[in-house]
């Protein structure tokens, strides 16, 4: 059997951190290495674990999605990018695919998709 | 004698008006300040127009300088002198400022000084004739100062519907989003009979997020100085009637399209009227036409639905908030706003608000 795929989670309402961390962990090949809140937390942590996966919020505080994308590719290259999103309009999700994010999920997809994504995202 | 001939009551005939005459006419005329001035500037007649414009009798003012009119303001630039001056120069001088009454109050004075000349071109003296607009300046303040009450509003509720808007897009639509991933999980870990209860909750969840991102796209500002309120209107519609399964129309029959806060309040309203049309009409279609019309710009928007949407707006105190809203917003703008249902079926809301700036000078 294959590692679990590690994710990191970012995003600053701590309501979907949690839920999301709830729907990932409850995934026997996921396993959750942080949730940050902040886009400084959420740097450093990828730095510091060096996630497969990073789910990103488009907005949070302390710089956008597409700054913590940046800063991750750099600091992480082997982490792949994925946008889960309240913001629906292309033009963020054509921002945050030139910054490197591979998909973009926008909020109220079903859990069966989002796990369905960050397996893919991971394991491609 | 033509002179008593005049006065005795038969009718008067031009031959038959003598100066007399038409002193008498002059001196009768109450709306209009008419008196002359000598060449010095020192008033020689008076009438009663003047009297009840100025305050002065004739026995008061005959003899003094007309610089007594003036605010001391205008004294310490010799703005009396200056005035004469252009009269001479010109022939005829027209101004609107502040003069004086004679206890001192203040009133807004059209004048206008039109020089007298004799045949030899010797400088006789002035005609004067003044009138007060006091009373239209007034009306001409209170509709600035309206307008930009009505503008001040408009951006208040504009800003206010943005802070709304993120509101809900960052915090309601987040909680509901959250809540909508518990009870998938929630469902995942019930045995089988108990799940189809809790995913129907869950697809209420989804519901409402999607009302609630509804809400937001109606609150967002409308890209009015990008596209214009006709292309404005137009993208809404194709954003947001396929939703209903309503097919649009819009006719464009404008001459000048509104701008600023008006072209905002159009939008508002007509996202409103089209709210109803959604909600209540079960129409196929729906109409939008735009006109320019007394000075102002007069929108219909018609649906083919089954009619009688806004019976509640015939009886007072059932109106529902929507047409309230429109009403009050129209009103506000200083225009009008009316429902009713369309004679071959469905309803018509229409409405009509007034420029509130000058047409633009065309080069």
């Amino acid at each position: 059997m294959k590692p679990p795929l590690r994710v990191l989670i970012c995003d600053d309402d701590t309501l979907i951190g949690e839920a999301l961390h709830d729907v990932l962990t409850a995934e026997p090949d996921l396993a959750v290495v942080a949730v940050a809140q902040t886009a400084a937390d959420a740097i450093t942590l990828a730095k510091q674990h060096a996630p497969d996966v990073a789910v990103l919020d488009v907005r949070m505080p302390g710089g956008g999605g597409m700054h913590i994308a940046r800063e991750i590719r750099r600091l992480s290259p082997t982490t792949r990018l994925m946008a889960f999103s309240a913001h629906v309009d292309g033009a963020a999700v054509d921002e945050m695919r030139r910054a490197g994010v591979l998909e973009y999920l926008v909020k109220g997809a079903t859990n069966a998709d989002i796990v369905a994504t960050v397996r893919r995202v991971g394991r491609t | 004698m033509v002179h008593s001939g005049a006065m005795s009551g038969s009718p008067l005939r031009p031959e038959r008006l003598d100066q007399s005459a038409f002193r008498l006419l002059v001196e009768g005329v109450i709306d209009y300040a008419i008196f002359m001035l000598d060449p010095g500037g020192h008033i020689v007649s008076w009438n009663a127009g003047a009297e009840r414009i100025k305050g002065y009798r004739a026995e008061e003012i005959l003899g003094r300088h007309f610089s007594v009119f003036y605010p001391p303001e205008d004294i310490a630039t010799d703005k009396p002198g200056r005035e004469l001056e252009a009269a001479i120069a010109d022939g005829r001088l027209e101004d609107e400022g502040w003069r004086l009454r004679a206890d001192g109050t203040r009133f807004w004075a059209n004048v206008v000084i039109t020089a007298l000349f004799d045949p030899d071109g010797q400088l006789r003296g002035f005609g004067k004739v003044t009138r007060d607009m006091t009373e239209r300046r007034r009306t001409e303040q209170a509709l600035l100062e309206r307008h930009r009450l009505v503008s001040h509003l408009v951006e208040a509720q504009e800003l206010e519907r943005r802070r709304i808007a993120w509101d809900v897009h960052d915090d309601s639509i987040q909680a509901m989003v959250a809540v909508g991933m518990r009870l998938q999980l929630l469902s995942a870990a019930l045995p089988e009979e108990h799940r189809a209860a809790v995913d129907r909750l869950d697809g209420t969840v989804r519901d409402t997020v999607d009302r609630l991102r509804l809400l937001v796209f109606r609150l967002r500002p409308p890209e009015l100085d990008q596209l214009g309120l006709v292309r404005a209107l137009e993208r809404y519609l194709g954003d947001i009637v396929p939703r209903w399964g309503l097919a649009y129309t819009v006719h464009d029959l404008l001459e000048r399209e509104p701008v600023g806060d008006t072209a905002i309040t159009i939008f508002r309203i007509f996202q409103e009227a089209l709210a109803n049309v959604g909600k209540h009409a079960r129409a196929s279609t729906v109409e939008v036409s735009l006109s320019t019309v007394d000075n102002g710009t007069l929108v219909d928007v018609s649906d083919n639905g089954r009619g009688g949407a806004v019976i509640g707006h015939r009886r007072p105190g059932t109106e529902h908030f929507g047409m309230i809203e429109m009403r009050e917003r129209a009103e506000t703008a200083g225009g009008w706003w009316t429902a009713g249902d369309r004679p071959g079926g469905g309803t018509s809301v229409r409405y009509w608000l007034p420029f509130t700036t000058p047409r633009p000078e065309h080069p």
